[in-house]
Formats: C-alpha cells, structure tokens, sequence
C-alpha cells in the first residue's frame, strides 16, 4: 500500500497563488467570527461538564447500588463509564485542544484563554503547546524537527532510520496507544536524549517536576478521591476511571494517527524549510495531513481533526468553522493539482495499522521524493 | 473560646477547597461555582435597575459579586460586556456608591461605540456584566478646611457626581459649587436632583453651561470655559479647592485659568480612545510593560516580537509566524495592526500575538 498519488509540481507564480487563496478563505472566515462560535465553544464546554458529572454519578450509584443489587452493578457501571469517557473525548478534543490553539482568544473569555487552559489529561498544557502547537505544528511532518512522527517511538515512515528495536513495534504501539497520554506527558523530556547521555539527571529531574505534580494530581483524581468518595465500594467506581480513561487514550491515539501517518502523508526533509514561501508552507501542510469523512457527530468526537487539513492551515480558527472552509479548501486543491487526502476512519486507520507494520521491518524510500516547487 | 471552632471550621473549609481543587480541573470548578452561586464572582456585576438619565443617556444600578474591593467617589471602574461573542471593557466611573455596596454608573451614548450603544439599549435589568477593580486618584480631599469648585463637562460630570452624591449624604459639610458644562439642555444628567441639592442645602450652588442652546433658567448660563466666566460665578476662587473632569482640551483650559488662583487644583481628563489608523510605519512609540514596569520607546516598522527582541528582551515565542500562539499576552490600550491581514485593532484584548503584530499608537502590554 504505496502512494499512487501524482500531485502536480507547482510553479512559483502557482504557489503564490495557492498561498494566497488559502490566505483568503482565512480572512473572510475571520470576519464572520461572532456570538455563535462563542456560543459553540461554551455549549461544548457545558456538555462536557454536564456529561461528566452524569458519567461519575452513574458509576458511584452503580457501584453502591451494585453491592445491594447485583444485578444493577454492571449496565449502571457501564453507562457510567462511557459517559466519563465521552465527557473526556470532547474535553481533550473539541474543548481542551483548540482552546489551547488559541482560537477563542478573541472571545476575550478569560475561561477560553489558550495561555491559560489546563486540561484533564496527564501531561500538562504548558509541554503541550510547546510540543505539539509550536513544534508540531510549525514542522508539520519535517523529519529530525517534528517530534510527532512516530514520537521517537515508532517508525512510520521508510525514511526514518530502522534499528531492530523497530521490529517490537506493532506491541510498542499497542501499549503506547493504551498509555498515550502518559506518552505525551513525557514527551517534551525527551527521554532518548537522557539515555543518550545528552541531558544530565539534574536537568531532567528539574523539567520533571511540573509533569510529576500534574501525574499526581490526575491519579489523585481519577484513582484515589472519586473512587473513595463511593467508600467500601471504589473498585467498580476506580475500574469505571481507569477504563475511561483507556477508551480516551485509544479513541485520541486513533484520530491523532490518522492525522498525519495515512498511507499518502508524506514526511520532508529539513532542507525543505529552509526560506520557505507561505505557499510552500501550506503545501507541506496539506501533504502531511490526511482528513476523515463523517458527519457532524465525527467532527465534534474528533474535535474536528476531521479536518486535519483545514486545522493544519488555520490551527487558530475556531474548529466548529473547519467543514465550511474544507469545500473552499477542496475546491482550491483541485484546482491547483494537489491530492486532498480524505477517506473512512477504518480505511485510514488501516492505513496507518498498514504502516507501522510494515515498516517495522526495513524498508527503503521510493526512490524520487516529491519535490514542493519545481526547480526554478 | 470562640478562637478554636472558627479555626477548625477555617481549616475544614481550606480542606474542602484543596480536595474540590484535585477533584475537578480549574476550567470545571468555575463552572460549577458559576451555576451554583452566580454572585459569588467578584469580576462580575448584576444590571439590577435602569432608567433614562438624559436623551442620550442611562443610569445603571450594579450589584458587583461579593469580594469585589468596593470603590471611593471619584475613581473608575472597568466595566464589560459580551458584543458578538468578544469582551468589550470601557472605564466608568461610578455616580452612586451606596453604603449596601451597590454602585450606579451613567452611561452617555458615544457615536459609534459599541459598549456605550449595548449599555444604553440592550442591556436588560438581571443581566450580568464584567467589573473590575476601582482605580484613578482624584478623590474627596481629606481637609475640610476650604470651600470646594467642581468643574465637569460632559462624561466629567460622573466622578464629580458621585462626589457631589457622598458630600450630600453627609449634608455638605464644606461649601461646594458645581460648574456643569454641556451643549444642549437635553444632554444634562442628574439636573433634578442637583436642583432638589440646591435648594435644601445652603452650602450647595449648581451653574449648568450650556454651549449650543439658550440659557431659560435662572441656574443656567451660556458660553465655554474661560476667566470671565468663572469670576462671574465664582468670584472667590482664591479660597477654593478645584477639582476638574472633563475632555482633556476642558481640562486644560480649567488648569490654565484656575491652577495659579486656586488654593489646590486636581484634575482628571478622560482621553478618549485615540483611534489610531496609520498609514506609514515610521516613527516609533511608547510602549509600556505593565507587568515588569519598563516603558520603552518601540519601532512601528517591525513585529512587536522583533523590536522588544531589539531592546534587549526575550518574550516567549516559537514559530515567529502566527501560528503557535506562544508569543500571546495581553494588551490593555492602544492600537496595533497585524501585519498579515492589515487589521487594526484597538480594542484591550487577552491575547495579541506579538509576532504578527506591530504597534499602531502608544501601547500597554502584560508583559
Ligand atoms: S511565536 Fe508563534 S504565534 Fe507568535
């Protein structure tokens, strides 16, 4: 399952113009911004709330009522904890990850600040907008420079050096995707770099120590207050968290893989950035994206990383307007020649299952790599 | 006797706060502490009453949530609505501060302001509006030894209003006269009420200037500030206190004409926003750090990334292109462009992004 793909090389006048029409899509976007996006974010943040709340009631009334009625024990659980699971799916995705964009800053809501947001996973936000807002997304799929591409972990692509470590890597990603978000609490430590002998203990114990308090603080929650708050009854009340939590980590991991690691997504080298053009930019943008097709329920599950493509143009546009830009967006590739790549969540995933099988065996890059601009 | 429950009950509360803490992120716990009690919060204010203040202007009743610091006659507020889905903040400052903590602010319709239009049209009795804490140092002067001079034109009226307000209360301990400044009749707020002062309290005297209309009453008189016009109606300013609010040309002049005869003369003047909409980018301007109290004189050519970069600074950042949200911090006044799009902003806003922003006119950042 190689790409067939044939995207047209553009040239610079064409890449120019490209540019620009995206550019255009954004402003005109920008001018509508107004009370219903505001209204959007905050209904998403009430159902997340609301919805939590719902899922942890369920789960002590599960669990106490359980002890009296057994027969109660497992359905009341079960809707308990695919609520809290739900509740944290939209927390992470719709809510959490595009406030911290920043893309409801210009709500001037002190709540919707994306400096200031903390969200409900293991790592804190602060690693994360540097990992993934800046790094990620600066470098979309640069190898060396985007730490995103297989997380130092996995090898996804036949660019990436194979060492045999590579070939345990179909059980690495399955358990990397059941503690994903323990994964991305330490993935600004750079670990690789301390084994490595390149970072000294003390400077890792120091970056550390704000992640250690926010572990502590997220298993203090999860697995030892609201679990004691049932009594003699946690354990179905701390298994329901812990569950949750999982089918979070796994649904995230999907939508995230599917991002940018479909069988058409393409990695660049670093010479690829060097005075890059905003056209240039973009390009790189839509070739290392890969969207998903569903309806609005896919989009808000995925906090509409859905629209991978559009969110990679535009990471600071509130997301709710991401399937309205994405018919401007498709129309413009078309266009201009270039692949727009769109599929089902079980064929990209797939895909992505696809790669990190294959390659965790050698493979070597095909041998001509797809130029952004044609050669002046 | 008393010392150990109220102890015990401080420690149990501080306990309930640190597991509540634990238990729900941040983001969860001002959401439930906003449903469950709505006036707890003490940036926020309720609209409890309003009514017509002039022809172009509203009296709101507030009702700041409890912890709110309080304010003195004579100082401003900020005061906030959501207009389209943005914060919009403009200053008042308070006419009424009542003993119950309640606060009235006076709104005057500003052309083309968008707060001042929500304020005096849309805003309904029950809703909830932003507060800030109370800031500005003209005040009541602490001697009560000399007789006292009010100057106010236009929105200036509002802290000498409130001033005027708690000398009353206290039933004019000090002899006070009021020199209120307006275009036309129909634009004067608080007239009946500054009439009823007058006639019950013979230390209060009340002059409305009108500059666009005739003057029919005996309290009224005609023309714009100047010396003719203050001796006529306040022949002893040598032994008065001054205090002046209005426009900053108003406020000028007052200075001008009171500040050497007086026996104090204190000012304030509202600037209204300065509405800057540059073409060129040379020149520089003022840019003052709140936070870490530095003001520097900033290019307009470059982001504001690169020239506080320039001066010596290291504000954070990653991408350098507008994308990553790193660089954003707050500004407080002033107005900037944004260098991709070409739009201004003059708006306070929570999150300018420093690298694709270049100042427009004097800035304020929380930095
Ligand atoms: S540095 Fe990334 S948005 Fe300014």
């Amino acid at each position: 399952m190689t790409s067939t793909i044939r995207n047209r090389v553009l040239s610079a006048a064409e890449l120019e113009r490209f540019g620009n029409e995206i550019d255009a899509v954004r402003a005109r976007t920008v001018a509508t911004l107004g009370q219903g996006d505001a209204d959007y974010i905050r209904a998403v943040a009430a159902s997340v709330r609301w919805i939590g709340l719902a899922g942890r009631l369920l789960l002590m009334v599960g669990a106490i009522a359980g002890a009296l009625v057994p027969a109660l024990l497992w359905p009341v659980c079960i809707a308990g904890t695919l609520l809290l699971a739900l509740s944290k799916i939209l927390e992470n995705m719709e809510l959490g990850h595009n406030v911290m964009h920043g893309q409801f800053d210009w709500t001037g809501d002190p709540q919707l600040n994306g400096q200031a947001y903390e969200w409900d996973i293991a790592g804190t936000s602060d690693n994360w907008r540097k990992t993934h807002n800046h790094h990620h997304h600066t470098w979309t799929n640069v190898r060396g420079m985007d730490d995103d591409i297989g997380y130092g972990l996995l090898r996804l692509f036949p660019e990436q050096r194979w060492k045999p470590f590579h070939l345990f890597q179909p059980v690495i990603a399955v358990v990397f995707a059941v503690l994903f978000e323990w994964g991305i609490a330490i993935q600004d430590l750079r670990l690789g770099r301390w084994f490595a002998g390149k970072l000294r203990f003390a400077q890792l114990r120091e970056q550390f120590r704000p992640v250690g308090r926010k572990m502590g603080r997220q298993v203090l929650r999860d697995y030892v207050l609201w679990p004691l708050l049932a009594g003699p009854f946690f354990l179905p009340v701390l298994l329901g968290n812990v569950v949750a939590n999982v089918l979070r980590n796994l649904w995230t991991y999907i939508v995230i893989f599917c991002g940018h690691f479909t069988a058409d997504a393409e990695t660049f080298p670093r010479e690829s950035v060097r005075n890059e053009s905003r056209g240039q930019w973009y390009l790189r943008q839509l070739r290392g994206s890969s969207n998903l097709t569903g309806g609005r329920l896919m989009n808000l599950m995925t906090g509409n990383l859905s629209h991978q493509i559009e969110h990679h143009f535009f990471p600071d546009i509130p997301a709710n307007r991401y399937a309205a830009m994405a018919v401007e967006v498709r129309e413009i590739c078309a266009r201009h020649g270039q692949h727009y790549n769109t599929g089902s969540m079980p064929v990209q995933f797939g895909q992505v299952v696809w790669r990190i099988l294959r390659h965790a065996f050698p493979s070597k890059p095909r041998a001509a790599s797809l130029a952004l601009q044609a050669s002046a | 006797m008393t010392a150990r429950p109220r102890s015990a009950r401080r420690l149990a509360r501080g306990l309930v706060r640190r597991v509540a803490d634990v238990m729900a992120p941040p983001q969860a716990l001002a959401f439930w502490a906003d449903r469950l009690v709505p006036g707890m919060d003490a940036g926020r204010a309720r609209v409890l009453e309003r009514r017509r203040a002039s022809a172009d202007a509203v009296t709101l009743v507030l009702q700041p949530g409890r912890g709110w610091g309080g304010c003195r006659p004579g100082r401003h507020v900020s005061i906030g609505a959501e207009i389209e889905g943005r914060r919009v903040r403009r200053s008042y400052s308070p006419t009424a501060i009542r003993a119950d903590g309640r606060i009235e602010i006076t709104v005057k319709r500003v052309a083309g302001g968008k707060l001042s239009a929500f304020l005096c049209d849309d805003v309904a009795v029950g809703a909830w509006l932003d507060i800030g804490p109370a800031f500005g140092e003209m005040t009541l002067p602490a001697q009560r030894d000399a007789p006292l001079l009010f100057l106010a034109a236009g929105s200036g009226i509002t802290p000498l209003m409130s001033m005027t307000r708690a000398l009353a209360e206290r039933g004019m301990p000090v002899r006070l006269t009021l020199l209120v400044w307006a275009r036309r009749r129909d634009e004067l707020c608080f007239v009946d009420e500054l009439r009823g002062f007058a006639r019950d309290m013979p230390g209060f005297d009340v002059r409305f200037m009108l500059t666009g209309d005739t003057a029919t009453e005996d309290d009224e008189g005609i023309g714009r500030i100047d010396a003719a016009l203050l001796a006529k109606h306040v022949p002893d300013i040598e032994t008065r206190r001054v205090l002046a609010c209005g426009p900053n040309d108003f406020v000028d002049v007052a200075r001008r004409l009171a500040a050497s005869q007086a026996l104090a003369f204190d000012s304030e003047a509202f600037t209204p926003p300065r509405i800057a909409d540059d073409i060129d980018t040379s020149g520089s301007v003022q840019v003052t750090l709140a936070a870490s109290q530095r003001v520097l004189t900033l290019p307009r050519s470059s982001s504001l990334l690169e020239a506080l970069e320039a001066a010596g600074l290291a504000p954070a950042h990653g991408c350098r292109m507008g994308i990553c949200n790193t660089c954003a911090c707050g500004k407080r006044s002033g107005s900037t462009r944004h260098l991709h799009t070409g739009a201004l902003e003059h708006e306070p806003v929570t999150a300018l992004r420093l690298c694709v922003t270049r100042a427009a006119s004097d800035l304020v950042l929380d930095l």
